[in-house]
């Protein structure tokens, strides 16, 4: 009781202080947002937007926190269920079906976005049985990364490709011709615009049926069996080996262009579409903004996500944080538009493809997929064998038997 | 006089029993609400299928049966049961004899025993996530120390951390270095050896060599007995380390480094599956009994013949 009056007297005594802005101070609503922990410098130009943010709506405060992305999911799991929980964050899109499932989403009010506006790659990703549980915010894809020291021309085929490690291998034999993905999640995100490239497909969802072990998906991985040769773990299972010199080429995204450059000035480095084989192919990536169901002020941050992914502020948001636009409108005017890399991504960006949408895509991506290149790749088993494996573990992840 | 004491004992029965209680609550509260509580909700949910965004489904024995049935499912979870026992058949004694050998010279040594007991600690207290960054860097197969230092002889390292044969080495190793409360535990046990046992063997005529075998060794019976059991816990529910050192790329290659307590961290944390990873930890659990009471039936038997 006393406490109460004690907190009734302070509030009192604030607002009798605060005088005109008082009625606004009392109804301040704080949006707490969690995101992936930026670079120090990228975190300051974040603030700013939210500055900019809150200057444009008085009476609502962004409480921006930083999450390291490999603890990303668990930790919002953890908060959903206890308390400290956000009102509102990031979702990588292959966790929109989790979490929406378990009731933990709020859906998009009708009339806050215009889905024309959006790239519709990048905002199917948000619908979960037909409904909008969240807004994009940024998208990525992968391209093919070459080190001018060692590669010219960058190769275009899987012919060329091959060709291209096996001479830098020759003739630099401490240089690895690709650092090639491994065996884990990273590299079965990678996987499978190669397959796509080869003119095959992941799954057929509608019959319900894993595709990943036709003979498309056997040349994909057949591919990176045939690098390894040229391109041996010993150099680059060493920390960083593109950044350091000590591969020719690797498969990476845009947020590869903006580190490199920032971290690595000294290498001279070029961007160029992923070989292809029959079609040019890759994949897609990025994070969507949702609000939580239990959030306290699920208008507020509404607000907040249309405006990260605005026509005005989501190609600045984009450019901070060296992603891509999902606002058509935006993409136009992000600075990052006119960097002659930058130009390879967004080209690339167009025949990329999304993973499917599946709610235990995760576990087969990152269980079942991983473990099939670790095997096929790197192990004695043959890429048929280890993807005929991989499609019956993966039948069974995903309740298709 | 006599009959007042006594009087008082019989009456101070009651009092000095509610000190005793008063004494043990907070023990007793915090095994109940940090321990029994969490631990029967683990065993609750390891029957159910839960996945920390949706309520908990009842499945019975399903989850056990899956992880040790279903290969397809769960294909890791035997390679992580023979990668741990591996682990903890090979670091134990590993972390035993340097430790041992540690506490030895440091009894031996006349000056500075505080720095090389500190310096020898130091491993221990260090925070695991930095023991296994700077251990990334040593095991580095382009720039790492330990390969330098081997090119120096005219060795050349292998990729300690990329080849599967080698991970558990390599995790042994850092085991060894890591050895520090072995050692702090058998120099307090070396310095409970009465030193007139050793003036009398040395009487008999023993010399260092055999005063280390027939004396100082089987006095530290029970010390040894102690660090091995602990070890033994220990070395089942490897995690950090592994975790850090490997990074994205969990488990290091072909699974080589994935213990039993990662590949329950993965199943909970990454895939979602609580439940599962409840189940793995009660199966954990038993195990670790069974292999603790084996050890001490078989010391018994030891200790007998």
């Amino acid at each position: 009781m006393r406490m109460a009056a004690a907190l009734f007297a302070v509030a009192l005594a604030a607002t009798a202080c605060g005088g005109e802005g008082a009625q606004e101070a009392t109804a301040t609503r704080t949006v707490d947002f969690w995101y992936y922990q930026p670079t120090p410098d990228q975190a300051v130009k974040v603030k700013q937007l939210a500055k900019d943010f809150e200057s444009a709506n008085p009476g609502i405060k962004i409480k921006l926190t930083e999450i390291p992305k490999d603890d990303y999911n668990t930790k919002l799991a953890t908060a959903l269920n206890g308390s400290g929980a956000p009102d509102a964050g990031y979702l990588d899109q292959p966790q929109m079906a989790r979490f929406a499932g378990g009731g933990q989403l709020a859906e998009v009010p009708a009339g806050t976005i215009e889905e024309a506006d959006y790239y519709p790659g990048a905002l199917g990703t948000n619908k979960v049985a037909g409904k909008l549980m969240g807004i994009p915010l940024q998208q990525t894809t992968v391209v093919l990364f070459y080190n001018k020291k060692y590669i010219q021309t960058p190769p275009t085929t899987w012919a060329e490709l091959i060709a291209a490690s096996e001479k830098v291998h020759r003739e630099h034999p401490n240089v690895a011709g690709v650092s090639l993905p491994k065996g884990d999640g990273f590299g079965a995100w990678i996987f499978p615009a190669f397959v796509a490239s080869a003119g095959g497909t992941m799954v057929d969802e509608a019959a319900k049926k894993i595709t990943f072990n036709g003979p498309q998906g056997q040349e994909a991985l057949g591919l990176w069996r045939t690098l390894l040769t040229s391109s041996p773990r010993k150099i680059t299972n060493t920390d960083q080996a593109f950044q350091k010199g000590l591969a020719a080429m690797t498969f990476s995204g845009p947020w590869d262009v903006l580190g490199i450059r920032e971290q690595f000035p000294q290498l001279k480095f070029g961007v160029s579409l992923l070989p292809k084989k029959l079609e040019e192919a890759s994949t897609i990536g990025g994070d969507n903004g949702v609000v939580f169901s239990k959030a306290d002020n699920p208008d507020a941050a509404w607000k907040w996500l249309k405006f990260l992914s605005s026509a005005e502020h989501n190609a600045q948001y984009a450019d901070i944080t060296g992603n891509f636009p999902v606002n058509k409108k935006a993409a136009a005017t992000s600075a990052l538009a006119g960097d002659p890399d930058m130009k390879i991504v967004i080209q690339q960006l167009e025949s990329a493809r999304p993973r499917p949408a599946l709610t235990e895509w995760i576990k087969v991506n990152d269980d079942v997929l991983a473990k099939a290149i670790e095997e096929g790749v790197d192990g004695d088993t043959s890429p048929a064998e280890a993807l005929n494996a991989a499609a019956t573990r993966a039948t069974k992840v995903l309740g298709w038997s | 006089m006599e009959l007042i004491r006594q009087a008082g004992a019989r009456k101070g029965a009651r009092p000095d029993t509610f000190v005793g209680w008063l004494f043990v609550t907070p023990a007793i509260l915090h095994t109940i609400v940090f321990m029994a509580v969490p631990a029967a909700g683990a065993l609750f949910l390891s029957f159910t299928e839960w996945d920390m965004t949706s309520a908990p489904r009842w499945t019975g024995l399903r989850n056990y049966q899956e992880i040790l049935f279903d290969r397809d499912l769960y294909p890791d979870f035997w390679i992580s049961v023979r990668v741990t026992l591996l682990y903890a058949v090979l670091a134990v004694p590993a972390a035993l004899f340097t430790g041992f050998v540690q506490a030895y010279l440091i009894d031996t040594v006349r000056r500075g025993q505080g720095f090389f007991r500190l310096a020898f600690y130091l491993p221990v207290v260090t925070a695991e996530a930095a023991v296994a960054a700077i251990w990334r860097w040593l095991y580095d197969p382009q720039f790492g120390l330990i390969n330098e230092a081997l090119g120096l002889i005219g060795i050349e390292g292998p990729d300690w951390l990329g080849i599967p044969e080698m991970v558990v080495p390599a995790l042994v190793l850092i085991a060894a270095w890591q050895s520090g409360t072995a050692m702090l535990i058998f120099l307090a046990g070396m310095k409970g050896i009465p030193r007139n046992l050793y003036e009398a063997a040395e009487i008999d005529g023993a010399n260092r060599r055999a005063q280390l075998f027939s004396l100082t060794l089987p006095l530290l019976r029970p010390t040894t007995f102690y660090l091995t059991v602990t070890g033994v816990i220990f070395a089942l529910q490897m995690f950090g380390v592994v975790y850090v050192l490997f990074g994205r790329d969990i488990g290091g290659p072909e699974s080589a480094g994935l213990t039993y307590v990662l590949q329950l961290y993965v199943s909970g944390f990454r895939d979602g599956e609580m439940g599962v990873a409840s189940a793995m930890s009660f199966l954990l659990f038993i195990a670790t009994l069974l292999i603790t009471a084996l050890q001490f039936r078989l010391s018994r038997r030891d200790a007998a013949s």
